[in-house]
């Protein structure tokens, strides 16, 4: 990795392992994960509930559930430098200031006893300083921007609708001009209609402030839409990664290609969609060699002895399958 | 708010009100002859037995009766004459409450003092070695016989250590024995209660979200757990009370004081009626009060039910409309 | 169509059932202890009056024996073998805390259900009896009702388990009323089924865990109650070996022979320990929301 790379990235991922323990249990959640944000950019985590996307963007932010945790590897390198492995207390200056998280379900993300302004001000006044008025004549303009008027700034959580909510997260997110955000599946838990307005300001909100952004979902419209790279993740590990063109046009990995194999086709008229045959691996119990070997209809004994690296199959491409030479594009 | 208050107020009355009716109606049922007993044992004729029970009103209809004690009671507070002294039962109900109240209120004020923040402090650390050994201590002081806790303290601090007198009620020191007594049980309940429902808490979404700002600890736990956790602690401290009043009445059973539970117990041992009906017409009226005020804090706290009663804003309740 | 074998249910894999909750308890150290303890309790209870003296036995030459191998934990007042009489109230403290919570939650469930299910005026009524009566704290009201019955094993069971009955008439009423516009209820409605039928049959089983839950919890303070009722002269009385009773007996000589009321003592709080820790751990085998 050269010097011009580095530049330019703002967040480099390496060699993530996480791993949980549930009643004595290990949880292998995240296995080996590698990725690269460049300042400004969105780069999108793709795959299916369980697969680890959460713990990734966690394990960045460092706010881990402590007591369930085992093990923590690997290094997060924020401007160069490993966020990993500074203090707490260095840890909580970048928290919500230099990287912050727009959570997945809006109706638990707010507190209920505080007014939504109060929310928002407490962390401008965490990191920018300043008093309680300046505070929260700041937090309203947060919230204009998010398109939430003034007068609404001082009442509860429990007085906004859903989509409302989300925004008053978002808000919350943004307010210190942060330069990573990651977005945890921001419109999962919202009606289809105000999913892509939430889609939108975040979209916009990124263009405005130059914020590079991690928009973690399962949903792969919302990824078409707004992103520039994007990583596939499969059993706590990345799959397949590239452009966004890379992907859609190009898909390498089986599973990746499995994912749009199964989305209907508004222009074909099929009897059946074809899913994925199989469910996700159990995390406290993977399989030997390739995570998706069970479910690999092209899979053969290479696959399920040891671990796979990953193989460039273009320029920025990148796909995590021993036998990708021979797979027909 | 303030009409919430005057309409829970209010409410107190017509409960008070059947509390007595039944309490009298009990009473009136039970066998025993309240002019016999009056007499104390005395030898008297059958005339005389009469006439006594003419002049105590004995002879009335029930609802006679009934009705003349209410008004009495709640227009007079004149609680009637206590049988077995004959001196009136209201005066000396006031002197007892004070001193029942002083002893309820410094074991609530010293159950909170320490039992939330234990509670805090053993979710924080939870399933630590410090968390499970206070835990299990505080089961140990949750499934003590209160009154073999006050007999063990007075053997250990009254009579071997001579530090504090082991009975009556009128000093300081005189106190401090039984409220530590009543506090003991009520710590070890409210710690775990505070420590489950800070668990509950600390697991919330909002808590990652403050933690995620960059929050130390401290302000997460106490800006943004601590006040969602106070809501059910709060009407856990309610309902303990009754616990609390539970121990109270043992309390002054064994450190002999002049109380309010050990005048009701006299009175039922000797069924001397006005004083065990005016005792428990009194204990009930404060258990409903400390109930109002617990309940008071809990809507104060929580801004979803706060927003039921509060004058909503004009914009307010457009948006709120709007928002839906 | 293929012909599948119909697998065989684990049974303990299904939450709220009984292998489920056994399967969690025998987990928890502590609550197999406590359940070891009380089984003990029960069969020394029963088994003791058969090989060691008669709890009523009165010797005045051993009056007030300190603990000896004669008598492992002594003597009371008049001579009575201390350790035989405390094996034996066993019978009085369990028998009543078990008691009293299942009159109160079989009275309480039936009204609740009543309530609940009814609405308006009767649950009304209902209602507002169990407030006036959860106005009178617990003690107190026990109190109140073995002073108008009398005191005995029997009427302590009873007016224990009046004050504890609003609780559970309250938790059922609650769950009745977040279940009663559910659909299988109005399947049921439909069919014709009896009112009495939905409740019993439908909306009081769906709502069983926590009552579970409830009754573990509340054994051990009516256990405790029990023995304070005991103590204040109001419950099980002399010559019967309730350890309340046997405590207040001793109050005077504590002085001096401070083992007549340790002892009782520290079988008092095992016994409510044992129970609360086999309640801590029926709650958390059936509310996962409160494991940690």
């Amino acid at each position: 990795m050269d010097n011009t790379e580095k530049a330019t990235e703002v967040l480099a991922v390496r060699d993530l392992v996480v791993e949980y323990s549930s009643d004595g249990m290990p949880v292998h959640a995240v296995n080996g994960v590698s990725f690269d944000l460049a300042a400004g950019k969105t780069l999108g985590l793709v795959g299916e509930t369980g697969a680890g996307k959460t713990t990734i963007a966690k394990t960045i932010m460092r706010i881990l559930p402590d007591h369930a945790v085992r093990k923590v590897e690997g290094q997060v390198l924020f401007k160069g430098e490993d966020i990993r492995a500074i203090s707490e207390v260095v840890m909580r200056k970048v928290r919500g200031k230099q990287i912050s998280m727009i959570f997945q379900d809006p109706m638990t993300a707010l507190n209920p006893v505080k007014t939504v302004s109060e929310q928002i001000a407490e962390s401008i006044r965490l990191h920018q300083g300043g008093n309680k008025k300046q505070a929260h004549a700041k937090a309203v303009e947060v919230l204009e921007m998010v398109g939430i008027s003034a007068d609404r700034a001082d009442e509860y959580p429990h007085q906004f609708s859903g989509g409302m909510k989300q925004r008053v997260v978002i808000a919350i997110a943004i307010a210190c001009n942060p330069e990573v955000l990651i977005a945890d599946e921001p419109t999962t838990a919202l009606d289809v209609t105000i999913q892509a307005q939430v889609l939108e300001l975040i979209d916009k909100i990124r263009r405005e402030l130059n914020t590079a952004l991690i928009l973690i979902t399962h949903d792969l419209g919302i990824v078409a839409e707004i992103c520039d790279t994007v990583a596939v993740v499969y059993a706590g590990q990345i799959v397949e990664t590239g452009s966004k063109e890379d992907i859609f046009d190009r898909p390498t990995h089986p599973y990746t290609r499995g994912l749009f194999a199964a989305l209907p086709d508004m222009y074909k008229d099929v009897d059946r969609l074809s899913p994925i045959d199989g469910m996700p691996p159990d995390p406290t119990d993977l399989p030997k060699g390739c995570s998706f070997n069970p479910r690999c209809w092209y899979a053969a004994d290479e696959c399920k002895k040891d671990a796979i690296s990953m193989t460039q199959v273009g320029t920025g491409h990148f796909c995590r399958c021993c036998r990708v030479d021979r797979i027909e594009v | 708010m303030l009409l919430y208050i005057i309409k829970r107020l209010l409410l107190i009355i017509p409960i008070i009100l059947a509390v007595t009716i039944i309490i009298f109606t009990i009473m009136n049922f039970v066998p025993g002859d309240p002019a016999t007993i009056s007499m104390g044992g005395e030898r008297i004729t059958p005339e005389q037995l009469e006439v006594l029970r003419e002049n105590m009103g004995l002879n009335k209809p029930f609802f006679e009766r009934l009705s003349t004690y209410l008004y009495n009671v709640f227009f007079h507070l004149d609680f009637g004459v206590s049988y077995t002294t004959g001196s009136p039962v209201g005066p000396e109900l006031l002197v007892r409450f004070w001193t029942t109240f002083r002893i309820a209120i410094a074991g609530i004020i010293l159950t909170v003092l320490i039992g939330v923040p234990l509670g805090i402090r053993a979710a924080i650390r939870a399933n630590t070695v410090e968390d499970r050994v206070s835990m299990f201590l505080t089961l140990l002081g949750y499934s003590m016989p209160p009154f073999w806790l006050a007999l063990l303290l007075v053997l250990l601090f009254s009579l071997t250590l001579g530090w504090f007198p082991s009975y009556g009620s009128t000093s300081f020191m005189h106190y401090v024995l039984p409220t530590v007594c009543v506090a003991i049980g009520g710590i070890a309940g409210l710690a775990r209660q505070t420590r489950s429902s800070m668990l509950e808490v600390i697991r919330s979404d909002y808590v990652t979200t403050a933690k995620s700002k960059g929050l130390t600890e401290n302000k997460v736990v106490y800006g943004h757990a601590l006040p969602n956790a106070l809501i059910p602690i709060i009407t856990v401290i309610g309902s303990q009370f009754g616990r609390l009043i539970g121990g109270v009445v043992v309390v002054e059973s064994v450190f002999s004081i002049r109380g309010l539970s050990v005048y009701l117990l006299n009175g039922i041992n000797t069924r001397d009626y006005p004083v065990v009906q005016g005792s428990l017409i009194v204990i009930s009226f404060l258990f409903a009060v400390v109930m109002l005020i617990a309940d008071m804090f809990y809507t104060y706290s929580d801004p979803r039910i706060k927003a039921r009663y509060a004058r909503i804003k004009k914009s307010g309740d457009k948006n709120a409309k709007a928002a839906g | 169509m293929q012909k599948r074998r119909v697998e065989r249910i684990d049974k303990s894999k299904r939450p709220g059932s009984l292998p489920y909750i056994w399967k969690k308890i025998s987990k928890n150290p502590g609550a197999m202890a406590g359940l070891i303890l009380l089984c003990l309790f029960i069969v020394m209870s029963f088994v003791s009056p058969y090989f060691m003296k008669s709890y009523s036995e009165v010797d005045m030459r051993d009056r007030f024996a300190t603990p000896s191998w004669e008598h492992p934990f002594g003597c009371d007042e008049i001579g009575r073998d201390i350790m035989s009489r405390v094996f034996y109230g066993a019978r009085y403290t369990l028998s009543i805390g078990v008691g009293a919570v299942f009159l109160a939650a079989t009275v309480g469930i039936f009204l609740g259900a009543i309530a609940g299910y009814s609405g308006g005026i009767v649950d009304s009524v209902l209602m507002r009896l169990m407030d006036i009566l959860q106005s009178i704290p617990g003690l107190v009201s026990s109190i109140a009702v073995v002073t108008a019955l009398g005191p005995g094993l029997i009427n302590c069971i009873i007016a224990i388990g009046i004050s504890y009955m609003p609780q559970f008439a309250r938790l059922i009423r609650a769950n009745i009323l977040g279940i009663r516009g559910s659909e299988f209820i109005e399947a049921a409605t439909i069919i014709n089924c009896s009112t009495g039928r939905i409740i019993f049959k439908h909306l009081i089983p769906n709502s069983i865990s926590p009552i579970i839950v409830q009754i573990s919890l509340m054994i051990a303070q009516a256990g405790l109650t029990a023995s304070t009722l005991s103590f204040l002269g109001l419950g099980v009385k002399e010559p019967m070996p309730e350890w309340g009773s046997m405590i207040a007996g001793a109050r005077n000589y504590i002085r001096d022979f401070p083992h007549m009321v340790i002892i009782p003592g520290i079988f008092i709080m095992l016994t409510v320990l044992s129970l609360n820790l086999l309640g801590d751990a029926i709650r958390d085998a059936l509310d996962p929301k409160l494991k940690d």
